[in-house]
């Protein structure tokens, strides 16, 4: 019978030195995660077709779809010209004579600079400036008091990156 | 990317944007290689499959109704009488039959006379757009497929390359956008491809209704108050995105000449709506409209090359004498261009070489389809008929009145002709280097 109460003893024993022994020290490890600084919303590899680009074009200047029908017109014309570029220009600037055009006030756009480049970055790029973006607009139409929001749109629709996706 | 990298980057593009703000394709690799023959060339793709029974061969119905009735009904081109009966081809006065007024000739002097003529081309292709390929690349487009972009380097590739010209100095005019006609002004070739093409313009939709409904109403903006601020901006945003050249699909002219060919839009829709267009005497057909705006073309930018493409013949498919009306105004659209040259142009007066060939021509036998006339028509499926075009050029430097090559001895193939406008241009020896040609092309100067 004592040696059952020994051999108990020594199994209880046992099993709490394992129990505590064998625990692994937990090392605490910081380490800074790889971060793109660059914007992934920038990697932007796919070109539009025409009809992308005149469908989305359409309705970010004038905030409705446009018909089908001019929708085949239009793609005829940009397949009619070897410049896309120099074409798209001439569209863009032909929808600015339009008076359904829907842009912001220039007051709106002075009121809040950054607000205004933000909501414009979103609206044509999809994606939010970066700081840099950021200040080079703010400080360029500071400088400029007769630059327009139809003039920074000008730039925006006729740009490379409008062109992707 | 890290953020140390980026910043370098980004240091390097913007000093790189600065210097470089775009990459022009106007370095030349070669030097000249001989002398040049003329300052402008303009080359006309006197195409949509021309027979050649109807053509160089003056038979007009005798050579395909078995009617016993021949002559010449492309007479400033060719030397020869027009058919003397049975006139469907003219234009219809007033209670008269139709087409039955030949339209008067606007040369004195055909071009036959005025130059060389080869009238027994051989065409290394029997359709529309592989013959098309063929003339403006020079390369036998065996391989070429359809709405794809040539494979082998264009004309117009080697001269801005080789020759340093710019886009707004090489045009492409085409009848329309079909047939894949608007890839032709660049091939897809990885050491030349859009950076090196052509301006490409198809007036009968960028000047026609499309065109005036989606173009003509564009706002003109202050060049300095507007157009300044609209291009910083843009260069901003592009130096940001940094797009690789040729990821865009078409060619690219530099901010100055975007702005001269957005002035030249809207000075023809200006013209249009006044009636100050420049005009062949006749314009009733999508050819001569197509005509009519390359000779505004002409006008306005004195391009080094302006290719033209004509089309309206190939609706011989199913209407004979549909086709000899197309025929008869193709003819009367070449010597109108070519007299306009040397009377309105006064840059381009005696100093510009034309240069004109079918793509293809089209079968000796006719398919079951028959027109108001009871006429049968002809396809264009690759028989030796089919083979068979010719080539005509005039200008500074060509022998005048000069005939090479005959039925029974042949002379000349269709992709001769880029070799021929690279020698006008005095680069034949760095095209031929660049290794992209049909292997038997020749310089049609070195077939005289």
């Amino acid at each position: 019978m004592r040696i059952f109460n020994y051999l108990g003893m020594m199994l209880i024993l046992s099993s709490v030195l394992f129990s505590v022994g064998c625990k692994k020290d937990v090392v605490a490890k910081f380490e800074v995660n790889d971060e793109d600084v660059f914007d992934a919303s920038l990697i932007k590899d796919r070109p539009k077709t025409n009809k992308q680009a005149i469908s989305i074009l359409h309705t970010t200047i004038f905030k409705k779809a446009i018909s089908s029908n001019a929708l085949f017109r239009t793609e005829r014309v940009i397949e009619s010209f070897g410049d896309k570029s120099l074409i798209n220009e001439v569209i863009v600037s032909n929808y600015m004579n339009s008076p359904d055009v829907v842009l912001p006030s220039d007051s709106l756009m002075r009121a809040d600079l950054d607000q205004f480049i933000k909501d414009t970055y979103k609206l044509f790029f999809v994606r939010i400036p970066s700081e840099l973006e950021v200040s080079y607009f703010r400080e360029y139409l500071q400088a400029n008091p007769n630059v327009t929001p139809e003039l920074v749109y000008m730039a925006f629709a006729t740009s490379d990156e409008y062109q992707f996706y | 990317m890290k953020r140390r990298e980026f910043v370098k980057k980004a240091a390097l593009t913007g000093v790189g944007a600065a210097a470089f703000p775009y990459i022009l394709p106007s370095g030349r690799l070669f030097a000249r290689t001989n002398a040049e023959l003329a300052d402008h060339v303009v080359y006309v793709l006197f195409a949509g499959g021309v027979r050649h029974q109807e053509a160089v061969q003056q038979l007009y119905l005798s050579g395909s109704q078995d009617l016993d009735i021949g002559g010449n009904i492309m007479y400033n081109m060719l030397n020869g009488t027009a058919p003397d009966r049975k006139i469907v081809y003219g234009i219809t006065p007033a209670g008269e039959p139709d087409g039955s007024s030949p339209i008067p000739p606007v040369l004195s002097t055909s071009l036959q006379s005025q130059g060389l003529f080869f009238p027994e081309v051989t065409a290394q292709n029997g359709g529309h757009y592989g013959g098309l390929t063929s003339l403006l690349t020079g390369n036998r487009s065996i391989a070429q497929g359809l709405k794809v972009r040539p494979v082998a380097p264009t004309i117009f590739e080697y001269l801005r390359r080789h020759r340093g010209f710019k886009a707004s100095d090489v045009w492409f005019v085409g009848s329309g956008i079909g047939n894949s006609f608007p890839l032709l002004n660049s091939s897809d070739h990885p050491q030349y491809g859009t950076a090196y093409g052509a301006n490409f313009v198809a007036p009968s939709v960028t000047f026609g209704a499309d065109g005036v409904e989606i173009l003509s109403n564009a706002k003109v903006y202050h060049p300095q108050e507007e157009l300044e601020p609209i291009q910083r901006m843009r260069a901003f945003l592009n130096n940001t995105f940094r797009i690789k050249n040729g990821d865009i699909d078409g060619i690219r002219n530099d901010e100055n000449e975007r702005e001269n060919i957005k002035a030249f839009i809207r000075q023809t829709f200006d013209k249009k709506q006044t009636g100050g267009l420049v005009r062949p005497p006749i314009l009733d057909n999508g050819d001569l409209v197509t005509v009519q705006y390359a000779a505004e073309v002409l006008k306005y930018f004195k391009p080094k090359i302006l290719v033209l493409n004509l089309t309206n013949v190939d609706g011989c498919h199913s209407n004979f004498t549909g086709y000899l009306r197309s025929l008869h105004r193709a003819d009367h659209a070449v010597g109108w261009l070519w007299k306009f040259i040397q009377n309105d142009i006064p840059e381009m007066a005696g100093k510009t070489i034309m240069l004109t060939t079918p793509e293809c021509g089209r079968n000796l036998n006719p398919n079951p389809i028959q027109d108001e006339n009871d006429w049968f028509a002809y396809d264009h499926s690759g028989d030796f008929n089919t083979r068979r075009i010719f080539t005509m050029m005039a200008g500074p430097n060509i022998p005048s009145n000069l005939t090479v090559g005959s039925e029974t001895n042949r002379v000349g193939r269709a992709t001769d002709n880029v070799l021929t406008i690279a020698e006008i241009f005095g680069i034949k020896d760095a095209v031929a280097a660049a290794g992209q040609m049909d292997a038997e092309a020749k310089s049609l100067f070195d077939q005289i």
